[in-house]
């Protein structure tokens, strides 16, 4: 996963511009000079908002050269010396909070309640001055927060370290934090809170018991001497409108409040909704709205039988993915060995009816660390990150049964990519088969 | 007919060829019987057509005929024979009494290709002809209007029919579609000739704008129908099926052999969602709320310092102790008096008195014991006292 992230990350971050022709000559120009020179030779050309609204929602928030805008429909986050992160909104002021009002299940978070209480201790640090924006904060040492997280539940053993530790890490992943050099930072999501919201974070940060500082000062003091970044990011939000105004603006306010509903549930739902169930959904015109929405998120409406989600649009995803991929070489690698476990094997031995890429068929993990190429060490940081995004999906059962499963992101497939995984796991499997000469000759025909 | 053992795959086809004889027939037919229901019977029309061809102008007797097709049971063959015979495909080499040399009919024959080649595409070729020899006659400068109507109303008819029956495929089950599929290639061939004869017959004939407007609607319906078969069918060839085509083999060694790098590349170029849980405000609050607090260690009850002997249980305890406790009673209230007045021993407490009353009966029921109760016939009434009525009696020692 490569998090838009100070740091090392940031050479491989994407830099955008707007549109081609939106581009005012001067910051064009800026763009040119303060690049890292892999991000110049990837702006050799402009990039559609849509292909960069498929970068941020595969790897994160995007990281903008200096005096660069954010492109349409995200958030920039701008930092002291112009440089800046571009988030994407959502229309109307609406957060994903909003799918619990439709009563559907978001993306299961892994440990939750532990992430969440890790980020309030983050918050209680790094929130300092409660008259501004929680962004960007200032950056403390992560000693500071694990303290204030003890304090909060009331626990000192190592068994809470590690997980808070590793809650710390996911956030960091998922850019609510940014933890580098044991330091932390609140990272660019926490930008995206609504600002009716900010009371409730203050009454929180307020009642968050104070860490006990005699253990406080000895680590902070060796922290902050080699842990802090030299420059404060500093921060500044500016924009971030969502742009999709002239499409809903025909509509009637409760059509208006369908059409966005329908469009988080269909954006950040785990699984496919109900068609029944959304009046945007069960009308041909609002439907064809919907698509328009998603169309310039570079996503596109995918149907399974009654049910709807969305997922990456073929065009926009095939343009996308000509810069780096946004996942690991590892994490791909388990990947692939989970659907040849999970999908390829039952299909072969005619165990699984229905044609999807999700499975009841778990992967055993012994499977996976004692008949493979990958080292274990590998494998499991590797489980840990599809696992985290949704790719994987654990199925526990007894001590030493259990495995996993594609997850539920690949409801999210479009039939043309269904397909194209097919294809590349039968090219890869069995490259000298009759089979796999028919899907090059059908490709190269193409 | 040597007996073979009928498998399902054999029973189908053979039944797809019979469902064909049957609708081909079913115009001419006189009942629903009279077509035949074993493919066999068919064989033998064909082994027959086969040695009269062989035969030449040698012609057949009854014997050869017979000689040809010993492979089947004589009553079959000799009811396939009357009925070729009545119809017309088999007759008499002249038609004489007690003739014995027969011939085949031309037409049976070149009747008999036809149904053939109309089994291995559901009639598409011959559509293709009858497209093109309606195309030819069409251009032909001594075709007149009527002519061209009546062809044109027939092609309607047919596109019409073919497009029902392939609306009924798309609905029905998916098995019957994939075997039917074939009659589905090269529709849209079809269709182009058929727009094209369409456009020839308008331009030379424009009054028949209204049957051609039958036929457009005909064919637009057809290719619609067939698309949309079509469609059902990819559909169904799905997105995970062909995995079935590599044995599992294959797959394990793949899993077990293969490289990170080789692994890796098979999903080069898609694009996956990073993680991004939403942290709401209240659901952060929430958890902060929900955290697990230390438990506190958890105080046992007081317990008394004496050492608890457990439930005494007085009714299954030994008869003594009963004994001794009533005595007691009865000593207790005497104290050290031969006789009491009962108003002197009850208290004011009905509760209390209730259960002395109670056990002072029990005394008195004990002849083991030495107390006795007695009654007097006195009541004295105080409703200002409690109890507000009172027996007199007394308890007297005995002994």
């Amino acid at each position: 996963m490569p998090p838009a992230v100070e740091g090392s990350a940031s050479a491989s971050q994407p830099m955008v511009a707007r549109q081609a022709g939106t581009v005012p000559p001067a910051m064009a120009e800026a763009e040119r000079t303060s690049a890292a020179p892999q991000a110049v030779t990837r702006l050799g050309r402009e990039v559609p908002a849509a292909v960069a609204h498929v970068w941020a929602r595969s790897g994160g928030p995007l990281r903008l050269g200096a005096g660069a805008p954010a492109p349409v429909g995200m958030v920039r986050l701008t930092h002291n010396d112009t440089t800046g992160l571009a988030v994407p909104v959502w229309p109307d002021g609406v957060t994903p909070s909003l799918l619990e009002e439709h009563q559907v299940a978001p993306m299961p978070v892994e440990r939750a309640g532990e992430a969440r209480r890790v980020l309030a201790a983050c918050l209680k640090c790094c929130w300092t001055d409660l008259a501004a924006d929680p962004w960007p904060g200032v950056a403390v040492p992560a000693e500071q927060v694990l303290d204030t997280y003890r304090a909060l539940i009331g626990r000192s053993d190592d068994l809470m370290r590690n997980w808070a530790v590793g809650a710390l890490r996911r956030l960091h992943d998922s850019s609510w934090i940014v933890l580098s050099d044991g330091v932390v930072r609140l990272g660019p999501r926490c930008a995206l809170w609504p600002v009716e919201s900010f009371a409730q974070l203050k009454e929180l940060v307020r009642r968050l018991p104070e860490p006990e500082r005699d253990e406080l000062t000895v680590v902070a003091d060796e922290d902050l001497v080699t842990g802090t970044p030299a420059a404060e990011p500093g921060g500044l939000v500016e924009g971030g409108e969502a742009e999709f105004d002239d499409l809903l603006s025909s509509y009637d306010e409760r059509r208006r409040a369908e059409l966005v509903g329908a469009y988080m549930v269909l954006e950040h739902a785990a699984e496919p909704v109900q068609e029944a169930r959304f009046a945007a959904l069960r009308d041909p015109a609002m439907r064809h709205t919907l698509g328009e929405m998603l169309g310039r998120r570079g996503r596109t409406l995918i149907q399974q039988h009654e049910r709807w989600t969305s997922g990456y649009d073929d065009a926009t995803a095939a343009e996308a993915a000509r810069g780096e991929g946004g996942l690991g070489e590892s994490e791909r690698a388990v990947l692939t060995l989970v659907l040849v476990h999970s999908v390829a094997i039952p299909r072969a031995e005619g165990a699984l009816p229905e044609d999807t890429w999700l499975s009841p068929f778990p992967t055993p993990v012994d499977e996976l660390r004692r008949h493979t190429q990958l080292p274990i060490g590998e494998l499991e940081s590797a489980l840990r990150a599809l696992r985290h995004a949704g790719l994987l999906g654990q199925v526990k059962a007894g001590e030493e049964a259990g495995g996993y499963v594609p997850g539920p992101q690949f409801h999210r497939l479009t039939p043309a990519a269904r397909r194209r995984l097919q294809e590349e796991l039968i090219l890869a499997a069995g490259p000298h088969t009759p089979l796999a000469g028919a899907v090059r000759a059908r490709r190269s025909a193409s | 007919m040597p007996e073979q053992p009928l498998t399902l795959d054999a029973a189908l086809s053979e039944e797809a060829v019979l469902s064909t004889y049957r609708r081909m027939f079913a115009a001419l037919a006189r009942d629903s019987g009279a077509v035949v229901d074993d493919p066999a019977l068919v064989d033998i029309a064909e082994t027959l057509f086969g040695a009269f061809a062989e035969a030449g102008e040698e012609w057949l007797t009854h014997e050869q005929m017979r000689h040809v097709c010993r492979a089947y049971p004589a009553d079959q063959f000799d009811n396939r024979l009357r009925v070729l015979k009545g119809l017309g495909a088999v007759r008499e080499v002249f038609p004489k009494p007690h003739q014995l040399r027969y011939r085949a009919s031309f037409t049976s024959v070149v009747g008999l290709m036809f149904i053939r080649r109309m089994m291995d595409d559901g009639g598409q070729s011959e559509m293709h002809r009858l497209l093109a020899l309606e195309d030819l006659n069409v251009a032909d400068p001594r075709t007149t209007m009527e002519e061209a109507r009546q062809s044109a109303a027939n092609l309607a008819r047919a596109f019409r029919l073919w497009a029902l029956e392939l609306i009924t495929l798309t609905t029905g089950t998916i098995e019957e579609l994939r075997e039917q599929a074939p009659k589905l290639w090269g529709t849209e061939e079809i269709a182009r000739r058929a727009q094209s004869l369409h456009g020839t017959i308008l331009t030379r004939w424009p009054d028949l704008d209204r049957t051609c407007t039958d036929l457009r609607a005909a064919i637009y319906s057809y290719s619609d129908a067939s698309r949309r078969a079509a469609g059902r069918l990819a559909d169904s060839a799905g997105t995970t099926r062909n995995l079935t085509l590599l044995p599992t083999e294959t797959w394990r060694t793949f899993s077990q052999t293969a490289s990170r790098e080789r692994l890796a590349a098979v999903l080069d170029g898609f694009v996956f969602d990073a993680p991004a849980p939403w942290h709401d405000p209240a659901a952060i609050a929430r958890a902060v709320d929900e955290a697990p607090r230390p438990v506190p260690a958890q105080p046992t009850p007081p317990r008394s310092d004496l050492p608890d002997p457990g439930p005494a249980d007085s009714l299954d305890g030994p008869a003594d102790a009963v004994v001794q406790r009533l005595t007691e009673v009865a000593e207790s209230l005497l104290a050290g008096a031969a006789r009491i007045r009962l108003s002197d021993a009850v208290g004011a407490d009905w509760s209390s008195v209730r259960r002395l009353l109670a056990d002072l009966t029990s005394i008195d029921l004990r002849p083991e014991l030495p107390y006795r109760l007695t009654w007097s016939d006195e009541l004295s009434v105080d409703p200002d006292r409690e109890p507000a009525w009172l027996s007199h009696g007394f308890l007297e020692r005995t002994s």
